[in-house]
């Protein structure tokens, strides 16, 4: 046995040692139904895929899981997964000196050629970081060397990267299904031609979406602000394009199924990618354009192999607004027949108001009698639901309602947020009265059996939407505005849950941060903050104590609005929607002006003029815009 | 069925009882008892035989698995049984079943039981298991250890806040002496509905922590003989 070997061999036995001394060990082990499981030392480039969050979370992730297949399918790469792991074992492990390793060959994550990480949301930094360090990696870009592995990331939260720039060689900015090919290439390139890290990097800022912030040089204002991102070397463009498909690819029927259980198990397909509402608090909503399309028998073909290929009982559809998804009814049809035939369930995901017709609701019912339907409103009075653009009038919410109870569906679930812009007490006390008048129509329909549950969350102004200028609410109004919400639903039989207004604050600091923010995300680190999605680990005293360390005011990031000029940390980045036309959105909001929907006009955001070519190269691409 | 309905019958004496033998390797060994129901849930859907579901809105396959295993064991030896509307070669129900199967569960034999047989779980009567060690072990200290376990006429132990006797729960403890040299457990355990005895239990009172060792169930033995169950390794 080599030297390597018997190295490799000693790792698997010292985590076959803790294994019995920690909670749910199954997270740990891989070798689940459909894991690609390659011979070490038979492909060229060994990636690693990182979902920084439990395997339960990760493991779900459709991101990960088209990523896997994709590079996998190249006989000269193999990718691996790792998760971060749970407290208790990441404590077993530290106290055994085992390093975070992947799930295929149990390798160190210092084995691998390039670590790609996959960053969703921004309170998973600090367990980014953490999985870093636990890698025996360096935290900081700079201080790795030429024979540690490439660090990349990418995901919905990175269209802002600059809170964990230092942090990451380089970012794969929007779709990766072509980019992390590209990477691969690049980083085989340069290893032909050998070469210095810098020289990496280069080479990498040379492939389209992918930013390498090293290369670019942040200058402040003396009050904070920035005075101007500039590029430090040739090859790093300005600004830099996001990466899209002209056509969705093929979806994923190779689903891994896990051996112990995790949150969504289930065949999902992505029924269209975009969304034309424009809610103007929406990221997903911006930063996902253009919307593209699936044909309905691609949809059902997929979900037919992928329980063939699983096994699974359930299946979903995924996509910003399902019920904006021009073949529904052909689709919803198609789907009755496929789980009769397969004897599975489906659950159905976010379903808008506005495009609710009686004629789906029939459909639909063949589908998933009893259980719940989901609304999102958003806002409590009509005006407010125009500043934020989602605009829907009282009487035709409560027209859906009636339909819905009359369709025989027990349970409605009102999902709004508080802390909009412009928003006053009126608007919040009318949430109450909106839930508790549908609870009063379900009663009058069906009866004791109506519930109605109230999810009440907090606006959290984000880069790249209309509202990315607009000021975070303070955690005092926010918990005065929960208080009156519970006061106005006293003994009315409304379930309401919310989110804890610390942690919506935290997660407003880190979204609209600049590139000094990361030593606070450091700091935090270090004091020992992990897990911030996870309300029983988040401690916001570390971050506040993390704030005043690095010298920075918390306020500055999340309560203050910016001024329409300011140069945002993230303008260097195009999401494909432009500053102005954001900014016009933003002005008409404080009007009370809305927008209609997109696909009947164009209202030239930015995303034609950025990708026309491709456009014009994939005529059958399925894009919806005018 | 959507519309509430009930579902055109099969005939009874189409509706056969399948028995499969199974392994539970590496990868499945922190698969607890529920989750390996839903493994099988899975693999039977997979494998598109002809399997009776229950009714309603979400249908599941009916099945039923003989003894659970407890979390971290592996084991040559697991059983379950599962219906079918009609019947077929038992050869294709084992190829079907073993093109579909997740890693680290191997078909080993397929049989047909007798549509009246009691559930499995009511007719496992005892289990074997080896037990084998990380790190060397003396033979004659393991041996001293075993007798002096065997000696005993009562062991009160508490599990989950309930004492019991495990003396009784337990056949047989060798000392097995394996080619390489390292010795290795093997024990024979009552398996009855209330009375079953846990190696990490015995483990534990002859003084070996859970991370000290790695438990293989080796043969599952059923009270009713006439049952198929000739499965040693």
């Amino acid at each position: 046995m080599s030297e390597l070997n018997s190295k490799q061999e000693n790792l698997r036995r010292r985590v076959e040692r803790i294994l019995p001394t920690v909670v749910k060990p199954g997270r740990y082990v891989g070798g689940e139904l459909n894991q690609v499981h390659k011979a070490w030392d038979s492909v060229r480039t060994h990636f690693a895929l990182v979902f920084p969050d439990i395997y339960d979370l990760g493991q779900s992730n459709l991101g990960i899981a088209l990523l896997y297949d994709i590079l996998n399918k190249r006989a000269d790469v193999a990718a691996e997964r790792a998760f971060a792991p749970w407290i208790d074992m990441e404590a077993a492990m530290r106290d055994a000196g085992i390093p975070l390793f992947s799930l295929e060959n149990k390798r160190a994550l210092s084995d691998f050629d390039i670590i790609g990480f996959s960053l969703p949301y921004e309170t998973v930094y600090t367990n980014f970081i953490n999985l870093l360090d636990l890698s025996n990696i360096p935290i900081f870009s700079k201080d790795r060397t030429v024979e540690m592995p490439l660090v990349i990331a990418g995901g919905q939260a990175i269209y802002n990267p600059e809170p964990v720039a230092p942090f990451v060689d380089a970012f794969a900015l929007g779709e990766g299904e072509e980019a992390v090919l590209d990477v691969v290439n690049a980083y085989q390139a340069w290893e032909d031609k050998g070469g210095s890290r810098e020289d990496l990097l280069i080479r990498l800022a040379e492939v389209p979406g992918v930013y390498v912030p090293s290369l670019y040089e942040v200058n402040y204002h003396g009050d904070g602000r920035i005075a101007s991102i500039q590029p430090t070397h040739p090859s790093a463009s300005l600004p830099i394009d996001k990466r899209i498909m002209a056509e969705l690819p093929p979806p994923l029927t190779h689903f891994m199924v896990p051996n112990v259980e995790v949150v969504q198990e289930r065949v999902s397909v992505e029924i269209m990618r975009g969304c034309t509402r424009g809610c103007r608090f929406c990221h997903a909503g911006m930063v996902n354009r253009p919307i593209r399309e699936r044909s309905v028998n691609d949809i059902l073909d997929t979900l037919r192999e992928g329980i063939r290929q699983t096994g699974y009982e359930e299946v979903s559809l995924l996509s910003l607004s399902s019920s904006d998804y021009s073949q529904i009814i052909p689709l919803i049809n198609g789907l009755g027949d496929l789980l009769r035939e397969q004897q599975v369930n489906i659950t159905l995901p976010s379903l808008r108001i506005e495009s609710f017709s009686g004629e789906i609701m029939d459909a639909l019912q063949d589908l998933s009698p009893g259980g719940g339907f989901t609304l999102a409103p958003e806002a409590g009075t009509e005006r407010m639901r125009n500043v934020i653009n989602k605009p829907i009038s009282d009487a035709e919410f409560f027209d859906t309602v009636r339909e819905i109870f009359e369709h025989d569906w027990n349970t409605v679930k009102l999902y709004f947020m508080i802390g909009h812009p412009q928003e006053t007490l009126e608007d919040v006390a009318a949430i109450a009265e909106l839930a508790k008048e549908t609870l009063q129509i379900g009663r009058r329909i069906v009866g004791g059996r109506a519930r109605i549950h109230l999810g009440v969350s907090t606006f959290i102004p984000k880069p790249h939407t209309p509202f990315q200028w607009a000021a975070f609410d303070d955690p005092v109004s926010i918990q005065e505005k929960i208080s009156l919400l519970h006061d106005r639903l006293h003994g009315s039989k409304v379930k309401m849950t919310w989110n804890d207004p610390m942690a919506s604050q935290h997660e407003a600091w880190l979204s609209r941060g600049d590139r000094r923010i990361a030593d606070v995300i450091y700091k935090a680190w270090q004091n020992g903050a992990r897990f911030d999605a996870w309300r029983e680990h988040f401690n916001i005293e570390i971050w506040q104590n993390a704030f005043e360390d690095c010298d920075l005011d918390p306020d500055f990031y999340g309560k203050r609005a910016r001024d329409l000029d300011e140069v945002l940390p993230w303008d260097h980045i195009n999401a494909g929607v432009k500053k102005s036309f954001l900014k016009r959105d933003y002005e008409w909001s404080m009007e009370g002006r809305i927008r209609p929907d997109c696909r009947q006009q164009c209202y030239s955001c930015g995303i034609l003029s950025s990708f026309s070519e491709l456009r014009l190269a994939h005529p059958d691409g399925g894009w919806k815009c005018p | 069925m959507v519309d509430g309905s009930a579902p055109d019958m099969n005939p009874q004496e189409d509706i056969t009882r399948i028995r499969v033998l199974y392994t539970k390797g590496e990868s499945l060994r922190f698969t607890g008892h529920l989750d390996m129901q839903r493994i099988w849930e899975r693999l039977l859907r997979r494998s598109s035989l002809p399997v009776r579901y229950s009714q309603g809105f979400h249908p599941r396959a009916r099945l039923n698995l003989a003894s659970a295993l407890p979390l971290g064991f592996v084991s040559q030896s697991e059983l379950l049984d599962f219906w079918m509307n009609e019947p077929l070669p038992i050869n294709e129900i084992h190829s079907r079943l073993s093109n579909t199967a997740p890693p680290g569960l191997e078909i080993k034999e397929v049989s047909q039981a007798t549509l009246s047989e009691d559930a499995l779980q009511v007719q496992m009567a005892a289990s074997e298991f080896e037990v084998e060690f990380f790190d060397p072990q003396d033979p004659e200290e393991l041996k001293e250890k075993v007798d002096d376990f065997l000696a005993q006429d009562t062991i009160m132990r508490r599990r989950r806040k309930k004492l019991y006797d495990l003396r009784p729960l337990v056949l047989e403890i060798n000392v097995l002496n394996r080619e390489n040299d390292e010795p290795a457990l093997q024990m024979k355990l009552k398996a009855e509905e209330g009375a079953t005895g846990r190696p990490d239990e015995v483990m534990h009172e002859l003084g070996y922590e859970n991370t000290e060792y790695l438990v293989c169930r080796t043969k599952l033995i059923l009270s009713n003989t006439l049952a198929k169950v000739s499965i040693t390794q």
